[in-house]
């Protein structure tokens, strides 16, 4: 049985998995642990970021890490690429100590980080983002703009889908942008390629064909550690896998294909672990009947600068329903959204929230018409992450004019409300004055859901609300979402999830090129969405 | 609050070290430091009359920062209060020269509103110029500043010269008695009284009405107050018309207080010192009236230095230039924080 133990951890289950090869022992190894870190803690003044992490990962092989929001996940891949200086213990990359945090002696001992949040320059041309980040130099001082293309094109040619060097990287799409991420961290011949989150942003197809790649990368001898969010995908890529809570070792590595997910997923939650807002005991729209709250007739709009506009939608959706949207992303879903909220001007068509007719109302009339909004990016359109926690949580009370309102309010009422919302919805926080921004991703959720799911919600809008959150918080959300639908509103979820549209939708829309291309009822047929959404089926 | 509180003690402690530095390019060019800010400090406070001047210079800084500090709380850089002033100060001695016979509180009040109105329409262009078109208003609120500086040039030069003046500037006559507000010294109970209620209707706008945290959620996150059904365009127009409808009062009570009459290029920089004044001031009312007291303490003593020594007045302009800096790399440095 081969297993490097870390001296100093309790011993979790130890889970046998055979490799090939004797006992590896540390002073006589016959092959080195491709990444070994021993006891490595850090802290971010009070905050316990890494506890005694002890971790090896052998050569060749792709392992998994995972774990939930603020378990430690990227805080442990800093330290490996040497971006984050522990506060005490080791690092070993290939046998090499990596000391005191130092990007480059782990890229010289052959170690190459592809970040969350891509990191090449987007106003660049292909070959000159290649060419600036690139740790492998040679060129001269002085380039010249074809040279440094045909350079390139040798590394970039069969790994991604550009076609032409010369086109700047804010054009292309989010996977091909993925894709010269990782052919620029290869191109210095790393052994050793780190990823973290890759697949947050990716759609199912395209995370596919990252998986396919980093097969073929392990084939070539590359050990491949990744960050990953979903199970699903630990079961599809990752040999071994390896779970941080809370800052510690909780799990493994181990054998992802003897390991039932079950265990992987206690350790992932640990105890103790859902908790659940009572959205049903809250006022929610009056009249539960099946009512229709949201009507698109034949509505279009313009193309905007990032997406397909929308051409004919036609959507019902009725109290006590949950309408899904599936699609690969820039399929319109983005322009659907705004068309709804009144963020964009539609060119033709109506929309009726409630009993009324909205396709000319501002968005602030159709937010008093109970429309509530979970918008894509939750920290840039969700919330001001600068403003206090009590001003994103009041914003709706903001806009609109009710009788009786006094022209002067007592912001100390609006704090008071503010609390009582989120301890409802249990986000974490310290004071209602504390910035938005130092709420941790699943916190800052719960804090729109707070908002937006207060009484009078005839019909919510949710925009890939789970993406990026861990279990714990998606599970809250997913939830949330089922008891608002059961109190009677009318929910519009679009996400680029299925598992998570197959779970929750009664219904199931295909948009393509802005448009929708088809209608699923329950049971669901993965294929077939699935070809509904590349086109494959008209 | 706590936030507040140390954002109070580092504005204190910038300022203090811009003290320091000033002391020390004096020290090295071999003046007495004592000297000069004992006889600041007589200029500012001690001296007889000095608290009058004081209150006189920061009157029209405070009147223009609160309405800079709007447009910075709306998240817009309008810079123009200079302009704002003047054409204010034009429109209320239009009114005092158009209606010579009317009553006193008449004319005041027409003129005033007159001055408001102007101010505000000087900077509703560039507001409007923003919000539609998205120019960049720092350019276009300093463009109508140069603007302004122009008409008052001419209307003092021209249209509205003292024809009875010596010819060496050009300035306007001076208004009857019976349209000012306070003797030559600027300050009066009308004026403490106008200059009060102005701040504690902004601090309730800004702080006890749902408008104002409009432009709070505005000015942070356009983005996300746009998702929650907040017109970004009309908070933001809103804001540059306040600040021009204040500066345009500074300019009334300019006229109407010390000054009597318009003289080309005066009070050159206080639309300018007024956004130093609304940034130390960190945005909020009280902080601007303390640092309005400040800079116009600074003011006051620049005047009062030449009369005690031979000291440079410019040594104050120095201080002033320097706590500006200070202050300006705190804020950038504050945005980029807040950004990433």
């Amino acid at each position: 049985m081969a297993r490097w133990r870390c001296p100093s951890t309790r011993k979790s289950e130890p889970i046998d998995h055979s490799v090939p090869g004797e006992r590896l022992d540390e002073s006589a190894s016959p092959r080195e642990w491709a990444v070994r870190c021993e006891g490595v803690s850090v802290n971010f003044g009070a905050v316990r970021a890494l506890h005694n992490v002890c971790l090896a990962l052998e050569q060749g092989r792709i392992h998994a890490l995972v774990g939930q929001n603020g378990a430690g996940k990227t805080t442990l891949a800093r330290v490996l690429a040497g971006l984050q200086m522990p506060d005490i213990g080791e690092v070993h990359i290939l046998g090499r100590p990596i000391q005191g945090g130092n990007v480059r002696a782990a890229q010289a001992a052959g170690l190459a980080m592809v970040h969350q949040h891509f990191s090449l320059p987007p106003s660049f041309s292909v070959a000159e983002a290649l060419e600036l980040t690139a740790t492998k130099g040679g060129g001269a001082p002085i380039y010249r703009r074809r040279e440094l293309e045909r350079r390139w094109l040798a590394e970039v040619a069969g790994s991604c889908n550009v076609s032409s060097l010369s086109t700047r990287i804010r054009d292309l799409p989010v996977e091909t942008r993925q894709s010269l991420e990782i052919v620029r961290a290869l191109a210095s011949d790393a052994r050793v390629l780190l990823l973290d989150e890759p697949t947050a942003l990716l759609t199912p197809s395209a995370t596919d064909s990252l998986f396919d790649r980093l097969q073929i990368l392990r084939d070539t001898g590359v050990t491949v550690l990744v960050v990953l969010h979903k199970l699903r995908e630990v079961a599809a890529i990752a040999e071994t896998v390896s779970v941080l809570r809370d800052g510690e070792m909780a799990l493994g590595p181990v054998e992802t294909a003897t390991t039932p997910q079950g265990l992987i997923s206690d350790a992932i939650i640990g105890e103790g672990h859902y908790e659940s807002a009572d959205v049903a005991g809250q006022a929610v729209a009056t009249g539960v009947g099946r009512r229709t709250h949201l009507l698109m007739e034949e509505v279009s709009s313009k193309d905007s600068a990032f997406e397909r506009g929308l051409k004919n939608v036609n959507l019902r959706i009725d109290g006590g329903e949950t309408v899904g949207i599936a699609g690969v992303e820039g399929n319109g879903q983005r322009s659907l959204v705004s068309a709804v909220a009144g963020l964009t001007r539609i060119e033709g068509g109506s929309i009726r929230i409630g009993e009324s007719e909205a396709a000319a109302s501002s968005p602030a009339r159709r937010r008093m018409l109970g429309l509530r909004l979970v918008p894509f990016d939750r920290n840039t359109e969700g919330v001001s992450r600068s403003a206090s926690l009590w001003l994103n949580q009041s914003a709706l009370r903001l806009i609109g004019r009710r009788q009786g309102d006094s022209p002067i309010i007592s912001t100390r009422r609006y704090r008071e409300h503010a609390r009582k919302a989120l301890e409802r919805w249990k986000v974490r926080y310290e004071s209602v004055t504390q910035p938005a921004g130092s709420l941790s991703g699943g916190n800052i959720q719960r804090l729109i859901l707070s908002r937006e799911l207060s009484d009078g919600t005839e019909v919510l809008v949710a925009a890939q609300p789970t993406r990026g959150l861990d279990f714990a918080a998606t599970e809250f959300v997913r939830r949330s979402l089922g008891e608002l639908r059961s109190a009677g509103a009318g929910i519009l979820l679009v996400s680029s999830d299925l598992d998570e549209l197959f779970e929750l939708s009664d219904r199931l829309l295909v948009m393509l090129g802005g448009e929708v291309v088809a209608r699923f009822v329950p049971p669901y047929d993965r294929r077939a969405v699935g070809d509904a959404m590349t086109g494959a089926r008209r | 609050m706590t936030g507040r509180l140390s954002q109070a003690a580092v504005t204190v402690i910038l300022v203090a070290a811009a003290f320091g530095v000033v002391a020390l390019i004096m020290g090295i060019s071999g003046y007495s430091v004592t000297e000069v800010f004992s006889g600041s400090l007589q200029g500012a406070v001690t001296a007889k009359g000095a608290p009058s001047s004081t209150v006189r210079w920061a009157i029209p800084l405070f009147l223009i920062a609160l309405g800079v500090t709007i447009g910075f709380r709306a998240g817009f850089f309008n810079i123009g209060g200079q302009g704002q002033f003047y054409v204010g100060a034009c429109s209320a001695l239009a009114v005092s020269l158009g209606w010579r016979t009317g009553p006193g509180v008449l004319v005041i009040l027409l003129g005033t509103l007159a001055a408001m109105a102007s101010g505000a329409v000087w900077s509703f262009i560039p507001g409007y110029l923003r919000v539609r078109f998205g120019t960049d208003e720092v350019l276009t609120t300093l463009m109508m500043s140069f603007i302004g500086m122009l008409v008052l040039q001419y209307l003092t030069a021209g249209p509205m010269r003292n024809p009875a003046g010596s010819g060496q500037t050009a300035a306007s006559e001076r208004i009857p008695d019976a349209y000012r507000i306070t003797g030559s010294s600027g300050v009066s109970l009308t004026v403490l009284l106008i200059v009060g209620v102005t701040a504690a209707l902004i601090w309730i706008l800004l702080e006890r009405t749902r408008f104002g945290l409009r432009v709070d959620l505005a000015g942070r996150n356009a983005t996300m107050a746009r998702w929650q059904g907040i017109n970004v365009r009309r908070v933001g127009l809103a804001s540059f018309v306040l600040a021009g409808a204040l500066a345009g009062l500074a300019g009334a009570v300019e006229l109407y207080g010390p000054a009597a009459r318009l003289v080309t290029g005066f009070s050159p920089t206080v639309g300018f010192n007024a956004v130093v004044v609304a940034l130390v001031g960190l945005l909020s009312v009280p902080g601007v009236a303390a640092a309005a007291l400040f800079f116009g303490g600074l003011q006051s003593a620049v005047l009062f230095l030449p009369i005690v020594s031979d000291l440079p007045p410019s040594a104050l302009v120095l201080l002033h230039g320097t706590v500006a800096l200070l202050v300006t790399i705190r804020v950038r440095a504050k945005r980029r924080v807040a950004a990433a």
